[in-house]
Formats: C-alpha cells, structure tokens, sequence
C-alpha cells in the first residue's frame, strides 16, 4: 500500500515535473522562434539599410571608376566594370586642359574663380549675419520683429523674380560679369539665411547676460566682442559652411551674372559637359564633375555634423 | 538723503498697466525686499531701477541724482541675477574684473580688487576655472562677488537663491546677511519667498498687481498686515479669517449653529464697528491646545473645534480644525494628543488678533 | 562737453538701428523693391532692354497661351508632386529604419545624405550618364542577358520628367531622412514606454503616437521641398537641358530662357511673377501658422 502509494506519488511528480518541462519546452522553443523572426527581420532590415546606401553611392562609385578608364574602355565595357588600366590623365585633362566652351584650360581657372567668389561672399555674408542676428535677438526695437519678418521671407523667394532687376542694377553700377557683382549677389541673397541661423542661435542665449554685461558698463560692441562673439564658434562654423556649399553649388546666379573671364565652376563644368565639337570624353567628364563636387565633399565628410545641422537649422525654424 | 528714492514710477506695456505709480524711499545701508506674486510687476519694478527697462510715468533717484533716463552703467547699480548671467567665456577672475575693465580701472587695482573680493566670497581657488566648471552654490558667489568688486551705490538682486537646493539656500541666505551687516551696503532684494523675506529684509515692500500693498519692518507686516492680501500672502500656514460681529467695545461673536464670545484685544478701538460684521485675523500658531500659564489671561479664550486633519512637521504639529463651516488652521505641541474627526479644546490667544474692514478689506 | 556727452549716449542708444540699417536697405530694396520692379516690367513690353510702354496683361495672356510655359508649369506640377511625395515616402521610412538602434548608423547616415552636399550641377551630370539609353543603366541591364529591356525615359519627352524626378529624389531624400531622424530623436521616449506598457505594437506606436508628433517635421520637409521643387533650374539645365525639344523644361528654365537669352524681358518677368505666386500659396499658410504658433 505504502509502496504503491510511493509509486502513485513518483508518477505523479515525474508527471508534474514533465508537464513543467513542456511548458519550458514550449516558452523555450517560441522565444526561440521569436528571437529567429527578429533574427531575419533584423537581417532584412540592415539588407534594406545596406541596399539603399549602395543607390546612394552607385553614382559617385560610377563617376570615380569611369574617371579613371580611357574614352575606349567606357565605349565598349560596362560603366559598372572595374577599370583594367586604372590612370589618372583624364583628371589632369579636365583640370589642366579640358576646352569648357570657347577656351581650353581645363577647369583649374574656374577652380580658382570660384574660391576668388565663394571666399569673400561667404566671409561678408556671415559677418553681416552675425550682426543682424545679434540685433535682432538681443536689442529688439519697435520694428525689429517685423523686420525680421520681412528678411524671413527672404530666405523663400524664387530668385527668378530679382533677377532681371539685379542684372540691370549691376550694368548700372559698372559691376555686371565682374567678380565683385557676383560676391555683391550672393551677399544680399545669403543675409536672409546667415541673419535667420544666427538670430535662431542668439535667441537661445539667455537674456540676462546682456542685461548684466550693460550693468558693467558694457556698450553694443564690446558686449558684442568680449561676449557674444565667444559663445559663437558652433553658429559660425555652421553658417560658414552653409554658405560655402550654397555658393559654391550655386549655378543660377553664375550663369546670369558672371562674365567670360569669372564664370564659377559649376557653370564651366555644365559647358564642359556640354561641349559638343570633338569625340565626347565622358572620362574627362567624370573627372571633372568630380573636380568641381570636391571642395563640398570634403567639407561634408569633415564636418557633416555641423552640414546636417545647418540643413536643419535652415529648415526647421528652432535651432 | 535717500540713497533710491522711486517717486510715483509707472510702467505699461501697450494697454496693460504694470507698474502702476510705485513710491519708495530706500536709506543708505538698508535691507530692501520686494516680494509678491508672480506678475506683480517686482522684476519690472526691479529692472526699471537697473535701466533694463525704461519707465513711461515717474523719478528714479540713486543718491539724489535723477537717474530716470541715465543708461545701466551710469547709475553705479550692480545686479545678481536669477540665473548668475555669468559670462560663460571667461574665468572667475574675468567674470569679476570685467565691469571693472570697462571703467578703464588699471590692471593692478583690478587684481587686488579682485582678490579683495575672492577672499570675502571664499572663492580665491575658483579664479581660473569657467563657469561651467562651477557648482550652483559657487556660480552664485560669483555672481555675488561680481557685483561687489563694483563697490556700487546699490546692490540689486533677482531672486538669487531660487535656482539653488533647500539646504545650499538656507546657506547663502545666511551669508548675504552677514555680508549685508558687514559691508553696510544698500540693496534691492526681490523674491517671492516669504521666509527670505522676513529674514534679510529691514524693511519688506509687498506688491501686487502693480501696487504697494504695504512698506514696513518684517515684523510689522507679520504682525499688522495692511490687509488681508498682505495678511494671507505672508506667513505659512496663511492667517485664519473669521467673519465676526462686534458685539460690544471687548468682545465680539463669531455666529455658526451656536454663538462663541471672544474677547478683543487690549488697545483695540472697534467702538465704530459695534454691531457690525468684520473680519477677524488670527495666525495658526494662535490656536493651540489649552496652555496652563495662559489660562488666567483676559486675551485667551477656550472654544470646541473639530480636528479633520494633522500634519506632524517635528517641532510643532498643524492641525486643520472645523469651526462651523470655516476650516481654521492651528499649531499644538507635537506632545499633545488630538483625536480625528472629534472635538477637542483649541485655545484662542487674541493679544495679537488683527482686525479687518470687510469693504475695504483694510486693517482697521 | 554735456551736449558731447548727450550725442555719444544717442549714437550708442541707436547703435542697433544703425547696424541693421544697411541690411534693412539691402532688403526693402533688392527683394521687395525688386519683386516691385519685375511686376511692373511684367506689365510691359520689354524685350532685350526694358521699355517701359505699358500693355496691361498681355505678357500673362501671352504666357498662359505659350505651350511651352504650359508644358513647363504642367512639368513643375508633375516633378513638384512625385519629388514631394517619393522624397517624403523614402525619407521617413529611412529615418524609422534607421531609428532601430543600428550599429555603424553614423556612417549609413553620412552616405544617405552626402548628395546634399553636392550641386545640382553634378548630380544633374552624374545621373545624365547613367540614365542614357546607350552607356547608363538600360546598357548595364542588356549586358546581363535581359536584351529587351529598355529604360530610355532620358530621350523620350513623354517619360523625361520622371529623370529629373529620379535624380532629384536621390539627391534630397536623404535630407529628409536626417530632418525626421533628428524628430524622431527628440520624441519624448517616456510616452514611448507608456505606450509600451499600454500594449501597442511598434508599427501602432509610430502610426499613432510618434509620427503624428512630427507633424511641425513634415511641415517644413515639405515647405523645403516645394521651394527646391519650384526653384529647380540647374538640374535641368545639366540633366536634359531642357530637352528632348522643350519637353523637360520648368517654369525656371523657361523664366532665365525667355528673360536673358531670347530676349523676351516683359513675358521672363511675367513667368517670374507667376514662380513667385506659386512659392506664396505655400509659403502664406506655413508662415502663418508658424506665427500662430509663436504666439501660444
């Protein structure tokens, strides 16, 4: 009795104790096949993630791999193959000797024409922002609002709707297809935005600070040499290449405003490209886009941080 | 002389008045708080005396000299603000000698005047370190010893100690009082903080909506409110206010289902009000269980009232009381024993029982 | 010696307005006064140099019956709205993939984003070779066995548009990813948790609580988006140049054509005054309900 008793209660327990196994077996195998479906959904998505940087990159990838091939490897091979001869003479073409329109020196003048424009335009343009921000966060006057309003707007025009008016004030000013015209351009239609980020970033100082630098007898340019100048580097270094890569990457107002012997690069690259007489040498092409894009790419690959945060300081309104 | 004197300053914003005819004499060494709620126009009031702000109506005079329309910096004022505004650039020591820079003081003077001030502060370890770097308790010496290496006419400060923990401001409250005491100086101090209040001030002006309420001595505004706005915003628990009828020149009934007889203070002329309704003010720490030694008093009177609630807070304990439909609040020893929701005995001292117009809402 | 003082104290008084005075100048002239000035040419003659004989709307008569503006506006409204839409689709989608905690993000980010760092210029040339039936993708795709496809969209006036869109898309999507990224980032995470604890799935939490949080986003991606839309010329000029025939042209191109090189100042001026009609019907609601806003 006793012993069957002993039995009934060990079939008992090794029941109990399997059942307690199968509902492990069972949490067991559906963390399993959980943690394999967030397996797969996890390979798809870096899949996907990996797919979408390889379009990002495909058209630089071609442009740098057909730069370096011969006008005879890219006519009869795939624009996707590896180069078998790998050199760099179409680069020294297009910068050296490549014919953009009428002449044939290659992009390096335009090269050099471009820094000569973007250089001081951007320089100007974020001085003046600087300035305006200044005043416009931390010496609000009767107007001030609305004028800011006003240059806010600015920033939205199409430029389509200045631009015969500008050309003609430039002609009378003597200053139409000269350098100086252009940098005068692209500082008027640059302030909205160099005024917009360094307004936004003042903002965001706190008031009292002015209030206290006034109690120490401070006045508007000391305050704003000795401490609001101090606190600006991020800002600067933002707008500085917020203004760099629009001008550089500007095309509009180059090919409206720039005469024969300043045309910026972007605008002697599309005549380059569009240069019909002679065989076309889509490798000098390439190499000369690639050429002219430089300057921004590095800056982005250096200090994308501070790009990305131009971008969105330019659009979302805060910063 | 005075050395601010505010003569009848307004200040309005489009059609919103916020200052609205303010008038205050401050003496040469004196204590000045400003205190009330929020929007009762003490920053304004304060701003305006900086020159942050300028004035639409009124004379603004530091030591005689109208100042209405001088800028900040020529009316020899040094602020500490709420949030230290310590320019976040440059060290301890540039934080400090930077007014004394923009005065042209030569390079020397400026040093010992900074160490001067570093030394009185404690803060000479933290001259070369960024704000930054600084807790809030040592930001708030800065900012302190920025304004001090000025040696100005006036001192004024905005709320400094609200940005700082419970402890740290207990603290610095003690050490602007002794600094205060020490240095003689003359300082506009605004809070919103009554128990900041009552200890720094000489002397506390207590605004609201634009207008001083009431100018006197702490313990005058603690003790003879002006009116019941003034009673009710300074002290914690607020006074309790019992609508009464005067009954005769020494006694008064408070009516609910029953009628109660208190006696009215010695020195205190209602003899106008007999027979008609006033309000009655009476602090917390007023109300307490039967006291033995008080017990014999003219002053002192014993009524039932009902216990809803105790609040135990170490050295006393509040208890929210119910007489009739009025909620009274009261402080007893923590010794003595309640029981909830029952009547207990609750001793009425009336020595320092205010009264107040119900019209005008007045002390009378 | 007091009045010297009086005139110092006014100088530094007006030290701001005179600081923001040359800009002040700069604006009311070179954008509004100009705006000005383009209308008023609008409603003239001008033809190489401005004259100044006004016609009323002709050149907008003249402009609503031109086919090429018609073809160029009905151009903008196709390109405009697929590049909205497409760069939105791909730019949020990326943002929440890329929101999942993902290792080497920072470097995915940096290339989904580095076409905004170049100019339209090169884009516009990059994409015009593989596009090209003859060298890009459709020769790429014959190579590897399929001989029938065909992707000749670039050389067809009918499907040219699409290129630009193509191109467009793959040059700004990657902006629109890094403006929801750094939304998404800044989504209170406790409501997250709470909407966790509450039992939702992460499809139902972006669809219901997070996305609907970046509506301020979504707002200005778009306002972005519609002014690079409507302000595209130098992708064109360097993608298609315009072309086949003028089957690819915007309002842009047809603008600066007509204005500086055809000598058809009155009617450029009068497509510049209807690109600026354009950019208000979306600027006005945005900017007012972002006043509106600042106001609360």
């Amino acid at each position: 009795m006793k012993k069957t008793y002993n039995l009934s209660y060990s079939a008992n327990g090794t029941k109990n104790l399997s059942l307690l196994g199968s509902v492990k077996d069972k949490a067991n195998r559906y963390l399993q096949q959980r943690s394999i479906v967030q397996h797969l959904l996890r390979i798809l998505l870096y899949s996907v993630l990996l797919f979408m940087a390889l379009i990002y990159l495909l058209p630089l990838l071609v442009m740098v791999m057909n730069s370096l091939k011969d006008v005879e490897e890219i006519r009869n091979g795939s624009l996707l193959a590896l180069p078998k001869d790998p050199s760099l003479a179409a680069w020294a073409k297009a910068w050296g000797s490549a014919c953009t329109g009428s002449t044939c020196e290659g992009i390096a003048p335009f090269f050099i024409n471009s820094f000569k424009i973007v250089l001081p335009a951007v320089a100007i343009s974020t001085i003046l922002g600087a300035l305006n921000g200044y005043v416009l966060s931390m010496w609000r006057f009767k107007g001030s609002d609305l004028f800011f309003g006003l240059l806010l707007f600015g920033c939205f025009i199409p430029f389509q709707v200045v631009l015969i008016p500008m050309a003609m004030t430039l002609g009378w000013l003597g200053l139409a297809s000269s350098a100086s015209g252009l940098i005068l351009v692209h500082v008027i239609y640059g302030m909205a935005f160099t005024t917009l980020f360094f307004r936004n970033y003042y903002v965001g100082l706190p008031r009292e600070l002015i209030s206290a630098a006034k109690i120490d007898g401070a006045g508007f340019f000391l305050i704003f040499w000795r401490i609001i100048l101090p606190l600006s580097p991020p800002i600067i270094v933002v707008t500085v290449i917020w203004q760099f890569t629009q001008i550089w990457n500007d095309f509009l107002f180059g090919v409206v405003f720039s005469g024969a012997d300043n045309l910026p690069v972007t605008v002697a690259l599309n005549n380059l490209v569009n240069t019909s007489f002679g065989g076309k040498e889509y490798n000098v092409d390439m190499a000369a886009a690639l050429l002219a894009a430089l300057p921004t790419i590095v800056v982005y690959v250096f200090a994308g941080k501070y790009f990305v945060r131009g971008l969105s300081a330019g659009a979302v309104k805060g910063a | 002389m005075a050395a601010l004197s505010i003569e009848n300053v307004k200040k309005s914003y489009g059609s919103t008045q916020v200052l609205k005819g303010i008038n205050i004499d401050i003496e040469k060494g004196e204590f000045l708080v400003l205190i009330g709620p929020s929007g009762c126009g003490k920053s304004t009031m304060m701003n305006s005396i900086a020159g942050l702000e300028s004035i639409s109506e009124g004379r603004i005079l530091i030591g005689g000299k109208d100042v209405t329309h001088a800028n900040p910096k020529d009316r020899d004022i040094a602020m500490v603000f709420q949030s230290y505004a310590l320019y976040p650039n440059m060290t301890v020591r540039g934080n400090i000698s930077f007014g004394l820079e923009v005065r042209k003081m030569p390079k020397p003077e400026r040093e010992k005047q900074v160490q001067k001030v570093a030394q009185l502060l404690q803060i000479e370890h933290l001259l070369d370190r960024k704000p930054a770097q600084l807790s809030g308790g040592q930001r708030q010496r800065v900012a302190m010893g920025r304004a001090l290496a000025r040696e100005p006419k006036i001192y004024l400060f905005d709320e400094p100690l609200s940005n700082l923990d419970a402890k740290l401001r207990v603290e610095m409250r003690a050490e602007i009082k002794k600094l205060h005491q020490r240095l003689g100086t003359t300082i506009v101090y605004v809070t919103h903080d009554q128990v900041e209040a009552m200890t720094l001030a000489d002397r506390i002006a207590v605004m609201r909506d634009g207008l001083l309420q009431q100018l006197a001595s702490p313990q005058e505004v603690y003790d003879r409110p002006a009116n019941l706005f003034v009673a009710g915003f300074m002290g914690s628990p607020p006074m309790n206010f019992i609508d009464v009828t005067i009954q005769n020149s020494d006694s008064l009934i408070i009516s609910d289902t029953e009628q109660h007889q208190l006696p009215i203070p010695e020195g205190y002329d209602l003899s106008s009000y007999i027979g008609k309704k006033v309000i009655l003010g009476i602090r917390p720490e007023m109300i307490t269980e039967p006291l033995q030694h008080k017990a014999d008093l003219r002053e002192v009177c014993v009524l039932k009232l009902k216990t809803l609630l105790t609040e135990a807070m170490g050295a006393d304990t509040m208890v929210l009381t119910q007489l009739g439909e009025k909620e009274l609040n009261c402080r007893i020893n923590p010794g003595h024993q309640v029981q909830m929701n029952q009547y207990s005995d609750f001793m009425f001292d009336m020595s320092k029982a205010v009264f107040f117009d119900p019209q005008t809402e007045n002390l009378i | 010696m007091a009045n010297q003082r009086r005139f110092t104290d006014m100088l530094a008084d007006s030290m701001p307005k005179l600081v923001l005075a040359p800009s002040f100048l700069i604006v009311m002239v070179c954008i509004y006064g100009y705006i000005l000035w383009t209308v008023a040419l609008s409603f003239t003659k001008s033809r190489m140099l401005p004259q100044w004989k006004f016609v009323g709307f002709d050149q907008y008569n003249k402009l609503l019956n031109n086919d090429r503006w018609a073809v160029s506006s009905e151009n903008l409204v196709v390109f405009g709205g697929l590049f909205i839409i497409i760069c939105l689709v791909i730019g949020i989608g990326m943002a929440i993939l890329l929101d999942q905690k993902i290792r080497q993000e920072g470097l995915l980010r940096t290339i989904y984003l580095y076409p905004m760092a170049i100019s339209f210029i090169v884009t516009g040339t990059a994409w015009k070779w593989l596009l090209n039936p003859s060298m890009g993708i459709q020769k790429i795709v014959r190579e590897w066995g399929f001989e029938d496809f065909t992707f000749d969209w670039l050389v067809n006036s009918e499907m040219v548009v699409f290129c630009l869109v193509i191109a467009a898309v793959w040059q700004s999507s990657g902006f629109v990813m890094a403006l929801f990224l750094a939304g998404l980032r800044g989504v209170d995470s406790e409501m997250i948790k709470a909407a966790q604890l509450d039992g939702a799935s992460m499809p139902t939490i972006y669809r219901r609580i997070i996305l609907p949080t970046l509506k301020p986003v979504f707002f200005s991606a778009f306002v972005i988006l519609s002014h690079i839309a409507i302000k595209s010329f130098d992708l064109v000029t360097a993608l298609t140049g315009g072309g086949p025939g003028y089957s690819s042209d915007l309002p842009a191109n047809f603008m600066y054509a007509h204005a500086f090189t055809r000598s058809q100042m009155g009617l450029g001026a009068a497509s510049g005054v209807m690109m600026l009609g354009g950019v208000l019907a979306i600027l006005i609601p945005y900017l007012y309900s972002e006043l509106r806003g600042k106001k609360q």
